[in-house]
């Protein structure tokens, strides 16, 4: 049988580039991109000492494993789009007090779109990235289903990309757990077997989010001034700035309770933050919009299991509402419910679809 | 990657292969020669007799003096090395808006330190008017830089007048001519220029190994500090192996000159034929180039899509300058002579070379042509 050309995006890290080699061995013909997203350099970082993805070093590193399963790689550049779509994105949330989760956002927003236009370019059929994260065909219909690793699951991430793009997707990955994928990497001696895993936001490669935004944005930081933490509508203290707080946070707060208090809402207009008990912090109601569906005839109300987070436990829910916005009941309170992240809805391991927790 | 089946090189500007004849200069070198020659014993003598006979074939082949040759590593060292051996603070310095990266960052990194900068903006075909140059002397300005012919676009510039221009004015001249050299009739001894930056690279020699051109009676602080090697101004034991492969390069391009822009203008003309036989709509950017580089735009065709389509064929061409990271942005050339970005992110460079055959180019043009057809379709 004929199969047809992959463009495999490729970080340089491990799991894109078994990524790759999987693809290979499925008997596709592959070329491999690097998207150029950041240049860290652009806040004040320095160039030399960026080791995540889209540095020098990695982008190398991919050309490197592309070289040594004989395929062509090409860097194309997105900077000037990620910059717009999500980084900016990123940095309005926090502003209005949410905590926004990017890596959706460029999933949902730029990297589908923008890999399944190039593969078109390139005259390729199918992209391919190293998701921890399966698609099946059922009766004629796509699904995105979870990963087969419980802890490498990224289909929590993948709830915004569009469902048309399934049938054009491949996730070699979604069959292995991670230790199996850099077991081959290690066995096909692949230049990036060694990689260390990367957990925090690309951009923002030190985790110090105050640091991303005083470098990207330091005139508009330095209007966000220190203000009354608030208790049952008493002043209780005083924050250092609404910014360096999230939602669930327990430390840093300054205060001093027998029993500990946790941040339960952030209010950017009135430059306030509101402090509970842990039992303050339950709620099982959420609103969510931007609501996309990954399956073709979603039918509201139903039963789902719901993720808030990434990496958690989901828990039983029903979601009723319109197709674009939905309201979220929980059968258990739910500890934290964050307004910025999403909400994926799961059928066993099948992804329904996802929004953003308003 | 590997590469399996025909694979055609039309990038001849960044780049060339080397000549065979260069390579068996360097080879014998490599194998032969490895004394330093700073050596008194017939080691060290062995391999100064190889610098120095290489030096003199640049000498001759370029028109100046074998005392007027400072190796350098390449054509950059060679221009950081005029602006930042020759400019101070409170100097003018005077250069074109579209040089090359080693001219404008080295500029920008001045003016941090206090030297005056004004950038020419040539006309739309890359050229850069001697008025204009003329308009910008003040009386504090020490050093003119312009370059021979723009790398992008091919422009050949008036360097007689603008030489003639810097001498009325008692004001240095600089020029980079390594886009030029060993391409096009280039006569030091007829020309007011200061200093000449020249490198091996462009006509199939070694990576790697540069010089400059430094006309007597001018001094200038060196960029590297050390030995006494190049007449005190740049330190480090010489290249000989590299610099054995520049002497021979520049004999065989000065020698063969008028035979190589034969075949390129030959080459130039078939490629031209082709473009037109298949009813591809293209537009060539700037003017009095020189021989085989062809600064194009294909309408409404992404130039990265092509270059990368065109690789995937074996076929080499290039787009905008090339940057470390591999990523391409629209050429700030192509926008300073007036291009809308749009437009210049439609642009490619094709530069052919003497080692290029017709049978290359027939093999090529209809890929453009299919690749373009669908570029413009999806």
């Amino acid at each position: 049988m004929k199969k047809g050309k992959v463009l495999v995006a490729m970080s340089g890290g491990v799991d894109s580039s078994v990524a790759l080699l999987k693809i290979l061995e499925l008997g596709y013909k592959a070329v491999g991109v690097t998207m150029k997203l950041w240049e860290y350099d652009d806040v004040g970082g320095n160039i030399l000492s960026d080791t995540n993805c889209c540095s020098i070093e990695s982008v190398t590193k991919a050309k490197m494993v592309c070289d040594q399963m004989g395929i062509p790689h090409y860097t194309l550049d997105f900077t000037d789009i990620f910059k717009k779509d999500v980084v900016n994105n990123f940095i309005e949330e926090y502003l209005s007090g949410r905590t926004p989760n990017p890596c959706v956002r460029c999933n949902s927003h730029l990297k589908w779109d923008a890999l399944l236009e190039q593969a078109k370019k390139l005259n390729a059929d199918y992209i391919s990235t190293g998701h921890y994260a399966r698609i099946e065909l059922v009766n004629g219909e796509y699904f995105l289903k979870k990963g087969v690793d419980p802890k490498k699951d990224q289909s929590y991430v993948l709830w915004g990309i569009s469902e048309n793009t399934l049938e054009k997707t491949i996730f070699p990955l979604g069959g292995l757990t991670k230790s199996e994928v850099r077991a081959i990497a290690k066995k096909h001696n692949l230049e990036s077997a060694n990689t260390p895993e990367s957990q925090d936001i690309c951009f923002v490669p030190d985790n110090n989010y105050s640091r991303f935004l005083n470098d990207t944005i330091p005139k508009e930081m330095k209007n966000i001034q220190g203000g009354d933490i608030i208790e049952n509508e008493k002043v209780v203290g005083t924050h250092s700035g609404y910014t360096n707080y999230t939602i669930g946070q327990r430390k840093g707060l300054g205060l001093s309770n027998p029993e500990p208090r946790y941040v339960r809402k952030i209010n950017s207009t009135e430059n306030t933050i509101e402090v509970g008990k842990k039992d303050s912090l339950f709620s099982n109601l959420c609103k969510v919009t931007e609501v996309n569906w990954l399956v073709n005839h979603p039918e509201l109300p139903r039963n789902a299991e719901v993720h808030i987070r990434y990496n958690s436990p989901g828990a039983e829910a029903e979601i009723s509402g319109s197709l674009t916005e939905v309201l979220v009941t929980f059968a258990e309170p739910q500890l934290a419910i964050t307004p910025g992240q999403s909400a994926v809805f799961y059928d066993g391991d099948i992804v329904l679809g996802g929004g953003v927790i308003v | 990657m590997s590469f399996e089946g025909k694979r055609c090189y039309f990038d001849i500007a960044a780049t060339t292969p080397l000549d065979n004849d260069v390579v068996n200069k360097m080879s014998d070198t490599m194998q032969r020669i490895f004394g330093n020659p700073s050596s008194i014993h017939s080691f060290g003598q062995e391999s100064k007799i190889v610098l120095e006979k290489a030096r003199k074939q640049i000498a001759t082949a370029i028109h100046c003096r074998t005392s007027e040759v400072c190796f350098t590593s390449c054509g950059s060292e060679s221009n950081n090395m005029v602006l930042k051996g020759i400019l101070k603070k409170g100097d003018h310095f005077i250069t074109g808006s579209i040089e090359h990266p080693s001219i404008l960052k080295t500029a920008d990194f001045l003016q941090n330190k206090g030297v005056e900068i004004t950038l020419i903006q040539p006309d739309k075909f890359g050229t850069i008017s001697i008025s204009k140059i003329e308009e910008s002397i003040k009386d504090n300005t020490k050093l003119i830089s312009i370059m021979s012919a723009n790398n992008e676009l091919g422009t050949i510039n008036p360097i007689k007048e603008i030489g003639d221009l810097a001498k009325q004015n008692s004001i240095l001249f600089h020029t980079d001519a390594v886009q030029s050299f060993g391409k096009v009739p280039f006569n030091a001894s007829e020309l007011l220029c200061d200093f000449i930056s020249i490198g091996a690279h462009k006509i199939y020699g070694p990576r790697g190994a540069g010089a400059l051109i430094i006309k007597a009676g001018n001094n200038l602080f060196p960029l590297i500090h050390g030995g006494g090697q190049e007449s005190n101004l740049r330190a480090g034991t010489e290249n000989i192996i590299d610099t054995a492969g520049f002497g021979k390069a520049s004999e065989i391009a000065v020698n063969n000159l008028e035979k190589n822009i034969q075949t390129i203008k030959y080459l130039s003309a078939h490629f031209l034929k082709g473009l037109d036989e298949n009813k591809i709509e293209y537009r060539i950017n700037g003017t009095n180039q020189l021989p085989g580089i062809f600064n194009i735009t294909f309408f409404g065709v992404n130039a990265n899509d092509l270059v990368i389509n065109l690789d995937m064929e074996g076929i080499a061409i290039s787009a905008g300058s090339a940057c470390s990271a591999g990523v391409v942005k629209p050429s700030s050339t192509l926008t300073e002579i007036g291009m809308t970005p749009e437009l210049a992110l439609s642009t490619v460079r094709i530069s052919f070379g003497k080692l290029n055959t017709t049978e290359e180019i027939d093999y090529f043009i209809p890929k453009l042509s299919d690749i373009i057809l669908r570029l413009k379709s999806s």
